[in-house]
């Protein structure tokens, strides 16, 4: 029984940094209708930037190209639209060619190396299972972030504003909601939240330049889960992945542990009434 | 004045008449253009990236001259670490360019991949990979691929060896999920019990894994002795290794060649103090013979030797050279470069041990490539 207890509670702990990533994604759909395929990259370049800067000002650093890279992305948006472009799916596909460029920018710059960072050397042991400190802190960080976005979204006049431009855009210029802002500063949340999980990766496991598309696909598998509208679902998507991929690596054969959560996430999607509404980009 | 323009005149048709047998062979002696398709992006750049930085700058060092006088050209495309466009770039520089050998691709899945194509363009290709399958003599296009790196199978077997002089008996295993990862858990399940260590659990993960805690978990709840890293990707190294001191999993870690890499050794934390690696070499930390020299090289075009990458990179490239000058005085095609490479034995290459290749054994180096290192103080130290 502890074995499981400890394969939840290690699951829990890993699944909180893809509900991080979720996050921006379901703000974006809210607001923009699209998906923002580049958060992995911002992850990973607030990890590099961090790592090679050094200390609390490499914090700052690494949550700063984060944003510069989503400020990038913003204006690619902002240039789609200028030119007429309408099709959300164009600006999806936009964001994920920054992405490999950003990877590739690493690569070019950083070389192959893992980027690692070590804030605690000794594990905590909380009810006879050792836990790293780091992950313990991810954990609780990352809930009130959420929580916080949560209530911004469902209980401020921003959060109504952010999903009405979402709505329609049209009805929202009239209503004096400045629909571009919004838009822009989405793209921003979704550079320093990405940029924070990349952070957060960098003081727990560690990363290197092929980990975007992972981390983007964790994130996106986290932010569909339970229904793409809402940060919320998205924190208890990523925590469902997470025990599932702790679970399959603990009890299924090594063969199938890697689709174990792949499939759970297929199966939730499509046979329960959170797919439906997922894949047909409902909103709460 | 007619007499000394008559004078010249003859003077230049005599020298034009010697001179014209040597420009003759000359243009009989153009350069022989060489591909290398390498993984330079992509999850596989790790080991593509130091195999060109090698080339190059041993090319330069050369004056992209044979030792008999053959000019070289060399003709570099990335891969970028995918095996359709490593098929795509193998056809490319045949068609294209006309290269008579082609050093690449850098994966094994990349090889498998443009085989089909090497052998219906009769191009040969010299595969810096370890991957059991791309010698392997039932593929119809064995006779167009040549190893110039040790082959997993003989890896495996000399770090389990290694691991078996301590007194381990249960061994667990974590590997990659891709074929390098499977191709060894499979090799050390047969091996291992033979000289006495029983896997008793494997566990695995895909490269972009960012947790695996609870792969680590699995493993010390099996009671393991020592475990063995089938991985390549640094950052999935050092994970587990973390992982495995915050679950407690405190037995010998041993490692397989993927995480011979400079990069590895410097990043990995206190965790990884003490990790067993097998390596190609050891040209970033404890270079000897023919490493020294590639690693001066490397140093003046301002280069850091990374792991191995270098060493196959210019085995492969060191095997067209030998090839090109057995071939002196004759045309030289890909076919030839095939038949030559079959013929070669001890020629001058950077790596340790002796290269051979033969019409049944296209895998040129063996296990006197190797040595086993260990990792203190951020560096990997050849032992004795």
């Amino acid at each position: 029984m502890l074995a499981i207890a400890e394969y939840v509670v290690r699951g829990a702990l890993s699944g909180a940094i893809y509900a991080l990533l979720a996050v921006p994604m379901s703000l974006m759909f809210v607001t923009v209708r699209t998906i923002d395929f580049a958060v992995g990259a911002y992850a990973l370049i607030a990890a590099a930037v961090c790592w090679s800067v050094g200390g609390a000002l490499g914090l700052a650093a690494g949550l700063g190209a984060a944003m510069a890279c989503a400020a990038f992305m913003a204006i690619i948006f902002l240039a789609l639209k200028r030119l007429g472009c309408e099709d959300h799916i164009i600006y999806a596909l936009a964001s994920f060619g920054l992405a490999t460029a950003l990877a590739s920018l690493v690569l070019w710059w950083w070389g192959t190396q893992a980027f690692v960072r070590d804030a605690f050397s000794d594990p905590w042991s909380v009810g006879g299972i050792r836990l790293a400190p780091q992950g313990v802190i991810n954990f609780a960080l990352i809930l009130l972030l959420v929580g916080a976005l949560h209530l911004l979204i469902q209980h401020t006049s921003l959060g109504r504003m952010m999903r009405a431009a979402a709505a329609n855009q049209t009805g929202a210029a009239l209503a004096s909601i400045p629909v571009q802002g919004i838009q822009v500063g989405t793209y921003l949340a979704g550079g320093l939240l990405g940029g924070l999980a990349g952070l957060l990766v960098l003081y727990s496991a560690g990363l290197d330049f092929t980990a975007p598309l992972g981390l983007t696909l964790s994130g996106f598998g986290a932010a569909i889960i339970f229904g793409i509208g809402s940060p919320l679902r998205g924190f208890f998507g990523g925590l469902a992945m997470g025990i599932a991929q702790a679970l399959a690596a603990g009890y299924a054969s090594a063969m199938v542990a890697g689709m174990v959560p792949f499939l759970f996430v297929l199966l939730v999607l499509t046979t329960s009434r959170f797919g439906e509404e997922a894949l047909a980009g409902g909103r709460p | 004045m007619i007499k000394s323009i008559t004078r010249r005149v003859v003077l230049a048709a005599a020298v034009a008449g010697l001179a014209a047998p040597a420009l003759a062979q000359g243009a009989d002696r153009g350069p022989v253009k060489l591909g290398a398709v390498l993984s330079l992006s992509g999850p596989a750049a790790v080991f593509g990236i130091p195999e060109r930085d090698a080339i190059q700058a041993v090319l330069k060092q050369m004056h992209s001259t044979t030792p008999d006088g053959r000019r070289i050209d060399l003709v570099l495309v990335d891969d970028k670490s995918n095996p359709t466009e490593a098929a795509r770039a193998v056809s490319q520089v045949i068609n294209n360019d006309q290269v008579v050998a082609i050093i690449g691709p850098s994966t094994g899945s990349g090889i498998l991949a443009a085989g089909p194509i090497a052998q219906r363009l009769k191009v040969p290709l010299l595969g810096p990979a370890g991957t059991l399958a791309i010698t392997d003599p039932k593929n119809e296009f064995y006779p167009w691929v040549f190893r110039v790196a040790p082959s997993d199978i003989v890896d495996i077997r000399v770090i389990l060896r290694d691991m078996a002089k301590s007194k381990t008996k249960k061994v667990g295993i974590f590997y990659q999920e891709d074929a390098y990862g499977k191709t060894g858990v499979d090799e050390a399940k047969i091996f291992g019990p033979t000289i006495g260590l029983n896997v008793v659990d494997t566990v695995s993960a895909p490269y972009t894994a960012t947790d695996l805690t609870a792969q680590a978990t699995k493993l010390r709840n099996a009671g393991v002795e020592a475990v063995f890293l089938q991985v390549s990707i640094s950052a999935l190294g050092s994970s587990f290794l973390k992982a495995a001191r915050q679950v407690g999993l405190d037995v010998p870690i041993y490692a397989n060649a993927g995480l011979a890499q400079r990069s590895f050794a410097e990043n990995t934390g206190p965790e990884a103090e003490g990790l067993r690696v097998l390596s190609i070499g050891n040209i970033p930390f404890d270079p000897v013979g023919g490493e020294v020299e590639l690693a001066k090289m490397l140093q003046a075009e301002g280069k850091v030797p990374q792991g191995w990458g270098e060493l196959v990179g210019t085995n492969a490239l060191m095997a067209a050279v030998a090839a090109i000058d057995a071939q002196k005085g004759k045309e030289i095609t890909g076919e030839s470069m095939r038949d030559t490479l079959e013929t070669l034995c001890n020629f001058k290459a950077y790596a340790r041990g002796k290269a051979c290749f033969a019409k049944d054994k296209h895998d040129g180096w063996g296990e006197d490539a190797l040595v086993i290192t260990e990792l203190r103080n951020k560096q990997l130290k050849t032992l004795d």
